[in-house]
């Protein structure tokens, strides 16, 4: 990261585009704690977080999506998603009781199982599904833990264009409460959904702006030059 | 002062030693990612090897030294070749491997060889004492230390210097890429393996010396490297380098100072290692 | 194994069947078996509460540990020691402090060997147990007069008027303390604790990002395996009126390893199960190759590391669901 400043506004659907190597994964991993900052400050609801760890700071609310699915390979579905939605609640240290006691937490996962149309495999190893339903799974799962900020890792990475639109849709719909950043390389998905965007390019923000401003840009234009992706989806 | 001396050196030529046995076991480690638990028992073969060699049969004391090299880089080779590979990316499956072999070569040497203790032993001419300070010093011992610095003069040349060494430290940062850039990736990794065995059968024979030839070697050995390896560091020849002389050097002061505290300079080094610098002195983050 | 699934009726009655069987074999034993045996199964029964001890911090947490006897050696020598400076014989006073020592030293190696991950972590629990190994074999004050080790050890004192423990009677409290432990320790690992344990030995990144506190959770199941391995040793030394500094060291904590891996690890039962054949040809080498049994040991290991990677238990257990599933398909 290079001298990199910015705030988002709650309930901004921002999205954070640049070239590979740029430092959207890594801007991502300082947010989530996954990196330690070595300088400057990270904010969460007013509240300073940059020496918390991980899960501290997804207990206050940041959820994330891996850029490469990070499910529980050789777990059960049914599993995977009880330990997400148990991992905000306190009784996620209980050693008596089996899980399956915990009603309010099963009867949660049930829903958003049934939700992500996933109930019926609950038993399948989630190396064994589609790679189009892990994803869902994932993202699915990371809004089952009603975050404050998700934070989106090439969400649409590897699916088919009807599955993006899937998730395009999930995105759409995620509601006032929910903050959401987005990291994509597909650039309708990004101009579908994001309200603001954000260029990444050595670790420097070269332009932060609405879409339509962003799509205008001269320097952004000159950085993509030689990449595959087109700004302008329709007209190009 | 000539207490000093004496000791310093002593401390020394122990901790080369432990200097030859960590370093095998700490580039396998680092370039391939395995923790050979059985390091310490393939040290013991090259050891009874080298006796059988050298005081068995007569045979001249370096030509000990190399037959125990030799078989203990075979027998290493053999557990590589035979049955490591077939569990590349199981790292606790390698390990637990291994330290079945500890067992099972620890025993074989004890069928072969019985289980009487065989007295130390080292080349001819280095037999009898020279003068240090006016105190009488093993002159084998003197001949350790200087091995040992050769040793580790070669390691680190070709650590840092060749092309050899280029590739290991390219498989121990990425092994995908090191492939596909064709570099024989299997035949480096079988090289590196019996070279690490090979240096712990040689330094089996040279430290036949101070730790005797016995069938307990095999896990005493491995931890004497494991605490080494602790506070040296994994990964490089220099590590492993301190961390030997260190351990050797602070054993030798302590047993001298508190003869009743046996190993515990040795212990408590690794411990105040692990909370003040958990990878080790000159560890590199695997 | 996890929630388990939703488990077809066939092979909850077939489980259940087994541990009824099972549980009624155990009760019995003494009618039919001679004193020799009846250690055996006494035998069988502490080292499958040591293996699945194990297999909690191993096999659910997936930290491989190498000093593992250091905590089942701390309950043992505390009984000992307890004996032999005070007296002790009361099981009340002895049981409770071994328990106490236990759980200590795996909270103290605990914290120092979690600083260190992967493959130091390995080490480092080696090194501390061999550290208990040399103290006990170095420290007068930890052995009986001229000897390695503690002896004089003898069976409990239950403080019942008129009630003395034989061995037989031992037996019965080894497999009490057994049946307890195993309950408890599946109602752990069944736990949502227990479930996130295993989510933290696939991914601790995921686990973190999910809120779990990895660092906690491992240390967690650290101490408390190390607390089981600490009962186990206690009855251990009972059973086997003498302890000695082995019982700290690696050549004990090789035991429940070789155990779980050959019954399975990441289940109860697999130790139980590994623990059960490791007695029995312990028994059969100590009578026609005594000298050769470590080669025997180590020999088994690696061919179960080779190619009965998940253990024999598991591949029991895998048989079963095929079975019953076939069944269940006839059915319909």
């Amino acid at each position: 990261m290079n001298d990199l400043s910015f705030s988002v506004n709650a309930g901004e659907r921002l999205a954070i585009i640049g070239p590979n190597g740029a430092g959207k994964t890594s801007l991502f991993n300082l947010i989530n704690g996954q990196f330690s900052a070595t300088a400057g400050q990270i904010y969460f609801f007013g509240e300073n977080v940059t020496d918390l760890p991980t899960h501290r700071r997804a207990y206050l609310g940041m959820a994330r999506a891996f850029q490469i699915i990070s499910l529980l390979m050789k777990l059960t579905v049914l599993d995977n998603a009880l330990l997400t939605i148990h991992g905000t609640k306190p009784h996620r240290y209980k050693m008596l009781h089996p899980v399956k006691e915990f009603k309010d937490v099963f009867e949660k996962t049930k829903h958003s199982l049934k939700t992500l149309d996933l109930w019926e495999k609950r038993d399948e190893l989630v190396k064994n599904l589609a790679y189009g339903e892990q994803r869902r799974l994932e993202i699915g799962l990371g809004l089952a833990m009603q975050p404050k900020l998700l934070l989106l890792d090439e969400p649409s990475a590897g699916l088919t264009r009807e599955e993006s639109s899937d998730i395009i849709e999930i995105i759409k719909n995620l509601g006032e409460g929910i903050t959401a950043l987005i990291v994509d390389h597909d650039m309708d998905v990004v101009f579908e959904v994001a309200e603001r965007i954000i260029v990444l390019h050595y670790g420097q923000i070269i332009a932060d702006g609405p879409p339509e401003s962003i799509q205008n840009d001269q320097m952004v234009r000159e950085i993509y030059m030689g990449a595959e992706e087109c700004l302008d989806p329709v007209n190009i | 002062m000539d207490w000093f001396v004496i000791n310093l050196l002593n401390g020394m030529s122990y901790g080369m030693i432990l200097f030859l046995i960590a370093s095998g076991m700490s580039i396998v480690l680092g370039a391939m990612g395995i923790t050979n638990l059985a390091h310490g028992a393939i040290y013991m073969v090259g050891a009874f090897v080298g006796w059988t060699v050298a005081v068995k049969w007569g045979a001249p004391f370096w030509v000990g030294v190399l037959s125990g090299g030799l078989s203990a880089g075979l027998v290493g080779l053999a557990i590589e070749r035979g049955l490591l590979r077939r569990l590349y990316k199981k790292p606790n499956e390698q390990v637990l491997l291994t330290f079945g072999f500890v067992y099972i070569l620890s025993n074989l040497c004890l069928w072969v060889w019985g289980g009487w203790p065989r007295m130390p032993f080292t080349a001819k001419f280095l037999t009898g004492s020279t003068e240090i300070m006016g105190r009488a010093f093993p002159k084998a011992r003197l001949a350790i230390i200087l091995a040992g610095f050769i040793l580790a003069i070669a390691l680190w040349w070709l650590q840092d210097k060749t092309r050899m060494g280029a590739i290991v430290r390219a498989g121990m940062d990425d092994k995908e890429t090191a492939m596909g850039l064709g570099i024989n990736l299997e035949l480096t990794f079988a090289v590196i393996f019996f070279v690490s065995s090979f240096i712990a059968g040689a330094a089996g024979v040279i430290g036949a010396q101070l730790l005797g030839v016995r069938t307990d070697l095999g896990l005493e050995v491995l931890l004497l490297a494991l605490i080494v390896i602790i506070v040296g560091g994994v990964g490089s020849i220099q590590g492993a380098l301190l961390g030997g002389i260190l351990i050797g050097v602070i054993d030798a002061f302590g047993r001298a100072v508190f003869p009743q505290l046996a190993m515990f300079t040795m212990y408590l080094t690794m411990i105040v290692i692990l909370i003040v610098r958990p990878t080790g002195l000159l560890g590199r983050k695997i | 194994m996890g929630t388990g699934g939703t488990q077809t009726k066939q092979r909850r009655w077939f489980v259940n069947s087994v541990v009824v069987v099972g549980a009624f074999i155990l009760v019995a034993n003494p009618l039919y078996l001679s004193s020799y045996g009846e250690g055996l199964m006494t035998r069988f029964l502490i080292f499958a509460l040591f293996a699945m001890s194990y297999d909690i911090v191993f096999g659910y947490a997936g930290l491989l540990s190498l000093g593992h006897a250091a905590f089942f050696g701390a309950g043992g020598y505390t009984v000992a020691l307890l004996k032999l400076h005070f007296g002790v014989d009361l099981f009340w006073i002895s049981a409770p402090f071994g328990l106490l020592v236990a759980v200590l030293t795996a909270a103290l190696f605990g914290i120092i060997a979690l600083r260190a991950s992967g493959i130091y972590f390995l080490l480092v629990t080696f090194a501390l147990g061999q550290m208990l190994f040399s103290l006990a074999w170095n420290v007068k004050w930890l052995n009986s007069k001229g000897m390695q080790g503690i002896t004089g050890i003898t069976l409990p004192d239950l403080a019942i008027p008129g009630f003395t423990l034989d061995s037989t009677w031992y037996y019965y409290m080894v497999l009490i303390f057994f049946v307890i432990s195993g309950m408890l320790l599946y109602r752990l690992v069944h736990s949502p604790y227990g479930l996130a344990l295993m989510g933290i030995r696939e991914d601790v990144s995921r686990m973190e990002a999910v809120g779990y506190n990895t660092w906690l959770y491992k240390y967690i199941a650290f101490v408390i395996s190390g607390a089981f391995a600490g009962i186990a040793g206690i009855l251990f030394t009972y059973y086997n009126f003498f302890v000695s500094p082995n019982h700290l060291g690696i050549a004990t904590s090789f035991l429940p390893m070789v155990m779980t891996i050959m019954g399975g690890l990441g289940t109860l039962f697999g130790p139980v199960i590994g623990a059960a054949v490791f007695i029995f040809v312990e028994n059969y080498a100590s009578i026609f190759a005594p000298q050769r049994w470590p080669l025997i040991l180590g020999g088994l290991f690696v061919i179960s590391i080779m190619f009965a990677r998940d253990g024999i238990g598991v591949y029991l257990w895998r048989l079963l669901n095929k079975v019953t599933q076939g069944y269940g398909s006839i059915k319909n």
